[in-house]
């Protein structure tokens, strides 16, 4: 009886396998329209434009985006300004840059905040306009957009003395474009 | 001596009035017209000062209308636009949300582009020095606000709330209602410079219903001034009229007493057979025809005046040689210029052309000049009578000149205009008893123009006149003399 039981079992295991395997061979036969193509774009890290920083390198970068500096040359507060979670410019920067996860993040600044290391928490923005019009509004603010969201109100930094439209350009930006 | 005196004031007065209404009529008689016109004119220039006075008002009321109520919806904006720019700024400080907050900043931003534009307008549309200097205190006071806005929105981004209001209260508020009372200054400038464009536009309307009344009342004076001179003129010519023709019918009645007198008398005494022997009665039988030619005469020029008067005369047109006229003229009054002791002297240029006209009027007109140079030719006794060939007052072509000539008493230079008037008799000649119709020029005139010439008048006080028969020599209107010397021309169809 036992026996019979655990045949039983096994077919039925048997068959869910065969209909995800059917499943998954029918998917594969029909091509799916939302399927992602990826282009990649520079990033670019952008201050105000009375900010006298022009030039950066990639370590300062990071400690300004940890919030492990505080204040401008100028003595001005540093406000950082990002993108919401899942924006591929954010996981550029957390790819690029930070070289943490989403959560690893998340704690530094929680972390940073409780210990009074790190002053005021970053500004989470919708949109890289959002973003470019907060830059462009605080003579502190630093940020980053993607190059093509770039105008004349704010200023692009240097980044280990090279510009976003520059060879050789650490932050580029992965972006999905639907069909 | 006072009645006497009084007596000189009257005549005196009286001299004026006459003189003033002689120079009134003969204003009104060459410039009645004119006077008219200027009536016209008065009305259109009239006209015309309204229509720039309307245009004036109306030029003035719309630009009231485009720089003050359009200064003060400008203000109103700006104003509005102001608020807009505090409001939004204070809106960012409601929210946590980064993303509300830049929308905020974007609005005040909006808002305070609009606040410097319009201010950037009124600095340049500003003319007094009042204005001007509000201007650019408006500006520096906006520039200063946006500075501290600026540094208060920068603070609420960051997140900095206590500080952004810290410093809104410190520095934005006061420097927003600095804002806030320059902007009611432009409004009250505008205010004021409104109220005073309307009184402006009130006094140009002003001004010109008063000028409006001013030049009516002138133009009508004018007007009642000229229809009463023009009355006034008709009327004086009426009684001068009237006067002329009782001097006539007293002059005449005068002319037809003193030959009737004579025969009267004459009459009696053959009657009364007073008048015995041939001789006698010879005598008496020349001045009864002599009376009696005279009364003849002084009939037939009444006639003849007034059958040209009523413009019933026919008259005979036919080419006729200058010395045919004179000879006819001469004839008849041959009688009566050596019965006066006159000497006629005649003198006659060689190759004069022929003339077109009625024998009997043009020898009625000659007999007329010299009538009057043997009445009034003084002590000289001489006449001359002279003909010449001479070039037509228009220059068209040659005319004959036939003068009559005297070295009498001359005629008086305020005279000379009247003295072709019909029943005029110079004050003077009336005074020396020198008894006439005032016909005699008229009537000559008269004939003159209706043979299609002119009779022209040189004359000196104490030396002399000279009477001038101008006629059209007969090759310029060969053709129209052949016709109308084929039949009765009457006056009317001249």
């Amino acid at each position: 009886m036992q026996g019979r039981i655990k045949f039983v079992g096994f077919l039925g295991l048997a068959a869910l396998l065969l209909a995800l395997v059917a499943r998954q061979a029918a998917e594969g036969a029909s091509p799916d329209p939302t399927d992602p193509e990826v282009t990649i774009q520079a990033l670019a890290i952008i201050v105000n434009r009375s900010n006298s920083v022009d030039a950066l390198s990639t370590s300062e970068l990071r400690r300004i985006f940890l919030g492990d500096r505080s204040h401008w040359p100028n003595g001005r507060r540093i406000t950082l300004v990002m993108r919401e979670p899942g924006e591929p410019e954010r996981r550029c920067m957390l790819h690029d840059l930070y070289q943490m996860s989403e959560g690893e993040l998340k704690n530094h600044f929680l972390h940073g905040l409780f210990t009074g290391d790190i002053l005021v928490s970053p500004k989470i923005l919708a949109t890289s306009i959002g973003v470019r019009k907060f830059v462009f509004n605080v003579p502190g603010a630093i940020g980053y957009v993607r190059l093509s969201d770039v105008d004349d109100t704010v200023k692009v930094l240097r980044v280990d003395e090279l510009l976003p439209d520059d060879k050789g350009y650490r932050l580029k930006v992965e972006l999905p474009v639907t069909k | 001596m006072a009645a006497k005196k009084k007596s000189d004031a009257a005549r005196n007065t009286g001299k004026l009035v006459q003189t003033l209404d002689r120079i009134l009529s003969a204003i009104l008689q060459q410039y009645a017209t004119l006077m008219l016109v200027l009536v016209f004119c008065g009305v259109a220039v009239v006209g015309l000062l309204v229509i720039r006075d309307l245009e004036s008002a109306n030029s003035s009321a719309e630009n009231m209308y485009r720089v003050s109520v359009q200064g003060l919806l400008q203000a109103g904006e700006l104003q509005y636009f102001a608020q807009e720019t505090r409001r939004a700024t204070l809106y960012a400080l409601t929210t946590n949300d980064s993303n509300l907050q830049v929308e905020y900043a974007d609005q005040t931003r909006d808002a305070d582009r609009k606040v410097t534009e319009g201010i950037a307008e009124y600095r340049q549309q500003a003319v007094l020095p009042e204005q001007l200097e509000l201007a650019n205190r408006l500006s520096r006071d906006w520039a200063e606000y946006l500075g501290i806005r600026d540094e208060v929105l920068a603070s609420i981004l960051e997140g900095s709330t206590k500080e952004a209001v810290s410093l809104d209260l410190s520095g934005g508020v006061p420097s927003f209602e600095r804002v806030k009372k320059d902007l009611n200054e432009v409004r009250r400038l505008y205010d004021e410079q409104a109220s005073q464009r309307l009184a402006n536009v009130v006094a140009t309307s002003r001004r010109s219903a008063l000028r409006l009344i001013g030049t009516l009342g002138f133009t009508f004076l004018v007007s009642i001034v000229a229809v009463w001179a023009i009355q006034r003129s008709r009327m004086i010519g009426a009684i001068q009229l009237a006067k002329l023709q009782m001097e006539f019918v007293a002059s005449v009645s005068h002319e037809l007493r003193t030959p009737l007198a004579v025969l009267n008398s004459a009459a009696d005494n053959i009657a009364d057979g007073l008048v015995t022997g041939k001789p006698e009665i010879q005598r008496y039988g020349t001045v009864i025809r002599t009376q009696s030619r005279q009364m003849s005469e002084l009939v037939d020029q009444i006639l003849l005046f007034a059958s040209v008067e009523d413009r019933s005369a026919r008259y005979f047109f036919e080419s006729l040689s200058v010395n045919q006229i004179l000879d006819a003229a001469q004839r008849s009054t041959q009688e009566l210029v050596e019965g006066s002791g006159f000497v006629l002297e005649q003198r006659v240029d060689a190759d004069l052309p022929p003339v077109v006209g009625d024998l009997s009027a043009l020898t009625q007109c000659l007999q007329n000049l010299i009538g009057n140079a043997v009445k009034y030719g003084g002590e000289r006794k001489w006449i001359g009578l002279h003909a010449s060939k001479g070039t037509s007052a228009n220059g068209a072509g040659f005319e004959v000149r036939i003068s009559v000539v005297d070295h009498g008493m001359g005629i008086d230079r305020s005279d000379l205009p009247h003295i072709f008037d019909p029943f005029y008799r110079s004050p003077r000649v009336v005074n020396m008893q020198i008894h006439g119709t005032g016909l005699g020029l008229s009537l000559a005139k008269r004939i003159a123009e209706t043979m299609g010439g002119a009779l022209t008048v040189v004359s000196e006080i104490s030396a002399g006149s000279s009477f001038t028969l101008h006629l059209p020599a007969a090759e310029r209107n060969e053709v129209d003399l052949r016709s109308a010397a084929a039949q009765p021309t009457s006056l009317s169809q001249q």
